[in-house]
């Protein structure tokens, strides 16, 4: 395992991550609108793009401290938000095992849904750690700095946006685009299906729970669904 | 507490927590093998994940119930986002498709009702 990173595979992940980029501002914009709505200073806008990094977990934030929660509720309810992250890191860790730590703490810093939905399709292209991890840092990096740049803008630009626009709407556009490609084979589909009612069927949960009870359920869902059809093919 | 003090201690910690999600089993497992039956399920957490945090934000966004009849043309316009998605797997194409669905046909709908 070379000890630098490969500057080509770096510049394709940065160039191929470009395209989810630009997709991106608008979730951006919607984000850094959302801090100035929570009364956020430019300071406190950057630190929650820079340092927390999840469009998800950044909306959540600032619709809570808009109305007040206590500080231990925001947290909880963005950590349960983000429990996806534990499943994306164990989904790369396999991928991850050579690779020296400060990179695997790199790549970890960055691995949003988008860095993380790249990084398992290149490595189902092939498993060489290297050049895949070159390639998300490239496009961690890129995603990175227009994330930044993004939630700037719209925190600027704050509330002179008519709402009539409904710019909110693009949030759930760009988990669809990062979805839909997916959902190629029956478990998948049941899987997602499974999760989306449970969704609903468990809105009562307190702190967005259901978030995360709706995604284990979907995951035991389209997997049993994978072990069923197996049997059934073996027959 | 004042407000701009709350702010910092919520990015601290929630930056901090979700740091730590991500880094976990890339961290935990890089000197161990992950179980078969956990490899076969983690292939489904994007598929369930990702419909768990998008089907709220279109099916019910905090809205009043006069306002309901918006979250029926959101369910319309990201279904023809999400069939965009599924043909071209091109983020763009699936913005323009599911803003520009919604946008015509929030501007039909009071000609018509």
């Amino acid at each position: 395992m070379s000890r630098t990173i490969s500057l080509v595979d770096f510049r394709v992940g940065f160039v191929d991550m470009l395209p989810a980029c630009v997709g991106l501002v608008p979730f951006g914009l919607v984000t850094g609108i959302g801090a100035a709505g929570a009364g956020a200073n430019w300071a406190g806008a950057l630190g929650m793009s820079a340092i927390i990094f999840s469009g998800a977990a950044q909306i959540i934030a600032a619709q809570l401290f808009a109305v007040g929660a206590p500080v231990a509720v925001i947290i909880l309810t963005c950590f349960v938000a983000g429990l996806r992250f534990l499943m994306y890191s164990a989904a790369m860790a396999p991928y991850l095992q050579s690779v020296p730590a400060r990179w695997q703490r790199s790549v970890a810093f960055l691995l949003t849904d988008q860095v993380f939905a790249a990084a398992i399709r290149r490595f189902d292209i092939a498993d060489d750690a290297h050049a895949g991890v070159s390639q998300a840092l490239g496009g961690g990096l890129a995603l990175y700095l227009s994330w930044q740049c993004t939630n700037m803008a719209g925190f600027a630009a704050g509330a002179s946006i008519p709402a009539s626009w409904s710019l909110e709407f693009a949030v759930p556009l760009c988990f669809v685009a990062l979805l839909a490609p997916g959902l190629r084979s029956t478990p998948s589909l049941l899987a997602a299906v499974v999760a989306g009612a449970a969704v609903l069927a468990l809105k009562g949960l307190p702190m967005k729970l259901n978030l995360i009870a709706a995604g284990l359920i979907g995951i035991v869902a389209g997997t049993v669904a994978e072990i069923v059809r197996e049997r059934w093919t073996r027959r | 507490m004042d407000a701009p003090l709350k702010l910092w201690l919520v990015i601290g910690a929630v930056g901090a927590l979700n740091y730590l999600s991500r880094l976990s089993f890339i961290a935990l497992f890089a000197r161990r093998t992950i179980p078969p039956w956990l490899l076969r399920a983690l292939r489904y957490v994007p598929a369930a994940m990702l419909t768990a945090l998008i089907v709220p934000m279109i099916v019910a966004p905090s809205l009043q119930p006069a306002e309901q009849v918006h979250a029926d043309l959101r369910v319309l316009a990201a279904l023809v986002a999400g069939a965009v998605a599924f043909t071209s797997s091109s983020t763009l194409k699936t913005l323009i498709a599911g803003m520009g669905t919604l946008w015509l046909l929030q501007l039909l709908l009071p000609r018509i009702a």
